[in-house]
């Protein structure tokens, strides 16, 4: 199971940034977003399967209807001339990140209760636990993200109509 | 269920699996080809019509025209299969599948009757058992992953009307899923759960402690919403025959169109089936506190086909709205509405009811 859902994840990733045309390299980012979702129902978290599916793929939707609105969708981009120096620059970058992101992730304390088997296995989370957790741990972050979002609301509907 | 499971050398969890995925799959998609039926007869009848009664099995057996579905089932396969030049082919193809598969799935979460025990086991009637932990969640994102159907469909056409249509059913879609959401984060919050069993456990079998009594605000709005995500009139802009051709499948034909117009009913089922249980207290029988589990499954069946019949009674009763209207019901008066109503059940229940 998670072999399929990494390769799904994968695939839609490479799908996307190899694709010449943007709508279906949109359509590829959504299959990658669903290999996470898949994942994340692996980790015993369905909530954030549920909550990806709904926020992120919804989001790329808009994205593809934008693409389709401003630009002539149908042709395939003429690649650009390329420059060495970036491409080295960027496969450096990346390397780093990559080493560092993997890192990360096996010196978190989550590695070690994935090997926890059996009845001490934490359970599955639910929306009640992120309420909770949210409200009652992060009620600060929560409130600081609310007021961006909506500060970013206002600021997209100030710019969009210059004359209100 | 036990001497079956040991008959087919499985064990009664595998067998009753494989049983669920037969009934939800086969049931909602069979239902939904019987609905194409159901909507002629019955815009036949609203009409002062008689609709398709010719059709018969072998020439002879007519059941006022049953077959009708059977006979349209076998034209589409036999008709010339078009794939339109300047069209994107992979796309134009997947397109139907990306609208079957979600209407289809939507279903899986749906308690069609009551647990029952036999021989040392429970039984759910849901294909995810209570407790999965997606619970109504997961509707709402399969629901969400409809528009892609339409959208993919309608911009692989490569066709002015039918990427018109697209565009318009995805801002459609797009503007109503908030309502639809903030009604249903209500029930959750008076419920005290999110999984369906639970919703269902919280109304009871008292027809006036459903939530379609409790809540008729959000059933309002969630009832309006569902005629917007299933892309039916009065909302049907995907379409709008009268406007723009047949909208995003105006380049489809044979089994492709009929798998896009099989996914718009299944997800006609699956809307009702939502409203059956959110609103109207799912399998529960009224006035019986523990009944019988073939009549609840009767119980809810009734419920969701009614529904299914209103989808239909509405779309040859109402006019289809202009596009601004939609917008306008959509942002000024169904969001306004579901704020209302999630605001107003927080504040009782910080009172303490």
């Amino acid at each position: 199971m998670f072999i399929t859902f990494a390769l799904i994840t994968l695939l839609g990733a490479l799908g996307m940034l190899l694709q010449k045309n943007v709508v279906v390299a949109g359509l590829c980012m959504v299959a990658a977003f669903f290999g996470v979702a898949g994942l994340f129902v692996l980790l015993a978290n369905p909530v954030a399967a549920a909550l990806q599916i709904i926020v992120y793929t919804g989001a790329i939707m808009v994205l593809v209807l934008f693409v389709i609105m401003m630009l002539s969708s149908h042709q395939e981009e003429s690649a650009a001339v390329s420059h060495p120096v970036q491409r080295w620059l960027s496969v450096a970058l990346l390397a780093v990140l990559a080493f560092g992101a993997v890192k990360l992730v096996f010196a978190s304390p989550g590695v070690k209760t994935l090997a926890v088997k059996g009845a001490a296995m934490p359970q599955a989370m639910t929306l009640q636990t992120v309420g909770t957790n949210l409200f009652a741990d992060h009620l600060l972050g929560f409130e600081v993200a609310g007021l961006v979002l909506l500060a970013a609301m206002i600021g997209a509907v100030a710019l969009t109509k210059r004359n209100l | 269920m036990d001497k079956l499971a040991s008959l087919l050398h499985t064990s009664p969890a595998i067998a009753w699996m494989v049983a669920k995925l037969v009934i939800v799959f086969g049931g909602v998609f069979s239902l939904a080809a019987l609905w194409t039926w159901v909507e002629r007869r019955g815009a036949a009848m609203i009409q002062d019509r008689i609709g398709p009664n010719r059709a018969a099995l072998f020439g002879k057996i007519k059941i006022i025209g049953l077959a009708q579905p059977l006979a349209d089932g076998i034209k589409f396969f036999f008709k010339e299969d078009l794939v339109p030049n300047d069209a994107n082919k992979g796309l134009f193809w997947l397109a139907p599948f990306l609208a079957l598969v979600p209407a289809l799935m939507g279903f899986a979460v749906i308690p069609f009757g009551r647990s029952f025990v036999s021989g040392g086991h429970e039984y759910h009637m849901a294909l995810l058992d209570p407790g999965n932990g997606m619970g109504l969640l997961y509707p709402l994102a399969i629901g969400g992953m409809a528009v892609y159907g339409v959208l993919v469909a309608a911009w692989s056409s490569n066709n002015k009307w039918a990427i018109l249509g697209g565009m318009r059913s995805s801002a459609t879609m797009v503007s109503y899923e908030i309502g639809m959401s903030l009604a249903v984060v209500t029930i959750f919050m008076t419920a005290g759960g999110y999984d369906p069993s639970e919703v269902i456990k919280a109304q009871g079998h008292l027809p006036w402690a459903w939530n379609i009594v409790r809540q008729p605000l959000g059933f309002i709005v969630f009832f309006t919403c569902m005629f917007a995500e299933t892309n039916r009139l009065p909302f049907d802009f995907a379409e709008g025959e009268s406007e723009i051709v047949a909208g995003f499948n105006t380049e489809y034909g044979s089994m492709k169109f009929s798998l896009l117009a099989l996914s718009e009913y299944c997800h006609l089922m699956t809307a009702s089936a939502l409203i059956a249980t959110l609103y109207f207290g799912g399998w529960q029988v009224p006035f019986m506190q523990n009944p019988p589990v073939m009549l609840s499954v009767a119980s809810f069946l009734v419920k969701m086909l009614f529904f299914a019949w209103v989808f239909v009674w509405i779309r040859w009763t109402l006019p289809r709205f202009r596009y601004d209207q939609l917008m306008h019901l959509g942002w000024k008066a169904m969001l306004p509405m579901s704020m209302v109503n999630l605001v107003f059940h927080a504040w009782r229940m910080s009172q303490g009811h």
